[in-house]
């Protein structure tokens, strides 16, 4: 992990001296233990504050996309023969490579307006399972050796293996190293355990009808739309969201529960083919929703019925802008 | 609102989400031609299949329908030649996940129906409506008005 480090340190320095980019998207150290927050480097003195480790959790291609439009929207003004591109560097591991391919096959930004620095990927910890096993203590400090994080709390310390606390998109991640490369660091990450990928689904698919309705609701009702699910995810890049739109009101602002439900049906609906499993709406809601059992049931079926994975392939079209004659249709009612 | 099955005068609201070109021309047909049908559905008229979003069917639902019907061409005629096909993968979709989140199937059904087809177009609206009855109103999603 000190290696790559190191490693993706240099790199981002030289691209940055020689110009090949304009800006670095990256992992920071946090202002709380177990904590990294994204940065964004434009002097090459400063990649000493880039760090690479268990605790980056979030995917950065939201920022890409985000920046990149950003200076459009400031170039607007500018004649055109003096337009300039912005070059963005980005860190990224597997899941985050596939959003940038989303992004690049709807047409987001150029492939000559980023940089892909690859970083293998072994998961990252996620801060709900940390909570769940210190009994939701503060943390004063935490430190990763080897497979075991150990955990300082006021109360003591506590050692837990890793593999207990990783996020569970990472537990089940099929692409854990990058898929699209400028500049690989370090070596390939061994492979996780996507055989599972899809056993949480299949046995809420076996539940009694209510049971998954009461599951549904139960959930649904913690959710605060505080929109966090949204603004971290790198699908979502919308300028104008559904959720906000006031005509037509498609979200009643109201208390009633069936809005709630409403929304995070339609935010889960626009992931179909697009959702890459990087946990990040999870790993950001306050409230602890489950959201990923629903929107792996999407990836399930566009696999099972399409045979398409969000993002692994860039000459793959997406799932719902591409159609075969022979689709799939035994969902059709026939009246005979 | 207190609506339950065991009111025998309740009768389910449908609403059909149809093609210009194939099932609304369909219904027509049927009309023209005097084939009886339930009078629960409430058509809607849109370009094409291909045009509905998702979140239509989810909002009728919530808006208090006790059924969806969404019906356009059959494969391979469609008007803009292809709508209806990138419609069908969308809706193969719409009918797991709400399946998926405790739904009941059968509040949801899509169908191809051809202008030339009123005999069909009248058969699916009665199946339609034989399913939802036997469902019962609309419980999940909808809004409390």
């Amino acid at each position: 992990m000190e290696n790559i480090e190191k490693q993706l340190r240099e790199e981002a320095k030289k691209l940055l001296a020689g110009k090949k980019v304009d800006v670095v998207v990256g992992y920071e150290q946090g202002t709380l233990p177990l904590q990294t927050t994204p940065c964004f480097i434009e002097n090459p003195d400063d990649v000493e504050k880039l760090v690479w480790n268990s605790y980056c959790s979030q995917n950065l291609a939201k920022f890409a996309h985000d920046i990149i439009h950003q200076h459009r929207e400031s170039q607007a003004r500018v004649k055109p023969e003096e337009r300039t591109k912005k070059i963005v560097g980005i860190v990224a591991r597997g899941c985050t490579t596939r959003s940038l391919i989303i992004h690049l096959q709807e047409r987001q930004y150029g492939r000559d307006e980023i940089v892909v620095l690859g970083v293998p990927c072994t998961g990252y910890i996620s801060k709900k399972k940390i909570a769940i096993a210190v009994d939701g203590d503060e943390i004063l400090e935490s430190t990763v050796t080897g497979d075991t994080i150990s955990l300082k709390t006021a109360g003591g310390e506590k050692k837990v293996p890793l593999g207990n606390v990783l996020s569970d998109s990472c537990i089940t991640c099929r692409f854990n190293n990058p898929l699209l490369v400028d500049v690989m660091i370090g070596e390939a990450a061994p492979a996780m355990n996507p055989d599972g990928e899809y056993d949480d689904v299949n046995a809420f698919e076996n539940l009694p009808i209510e049971e998954r309705w009461q599951y549904f609701t139960k959930e649904m009702a913690k959710c605060i739309r505080c929109f966090a699910c949204r603004n971290t995810c790198p699908s979502c890049y919308c300028k104008i969201c559904f959720a906000e739109q006031s005509q037509p009101t498609w979200i009643g602002v109201g208390v009633d529960e069936t809005d709630v439900q409403m929304f995070q049906m339609m935010r889960i609906f626009h992931m179909v083919g697009r959702c890459v499993d990087c946990g990040s709406c999870v790993e950001v809601c306050p409230m602890g929703v489950d959201l990923r059992k629903f929107l792996k049931k999407l990836d399930k079926d566009g696999f099972e019925l399409f045979s398409h994975r969000a993002g692994a392939d860039i000459d793959n079209p997406p799932l719902l802008s591409s159609f075969l004659m022979e689709d799939k249709e035994d969902f059709i009612y026939d009246p005979e | 609102m207190a609506e339950n099955k065991s009111n025998e005068n309740w009768t389910p609201k449908i609403v059909g989400i149809v093609c210009n070109w194939c099932t609304y021309a369909g219904a027509d047909l049927a009309g023209i031609s005097r084939i009886q049908y339930p009078p629960n559905v409430r058509l809607i008229r849109v370009p094409c299949t291909g045009r509905i979003n998702p979140f239509y069917v989810f909002k009728a639902l919530q808006e208090g329908a006790d059924g969806v019907l969404v019906s356009g061409c059959h494969p391979g005629e469609c008007h803009y030649l292809t709508g209806n096909l990138s419609a069908r993968r969308k809706f193969n979709m719409v009918k797991n996940f709400l399946s998926y989140i405790g739904v009941e199937p059968n509040r949801v059904t899509f169908t191809w129906c051809s202008a030339s087809e009123g005999e069909r177009f009248s058969k699916v609206v009665k199946g339609v409506t034989e399913m939802v009855k036997e469902l019962g109103p609309a419980t999940k999603l909808v809004k409390k008005l």
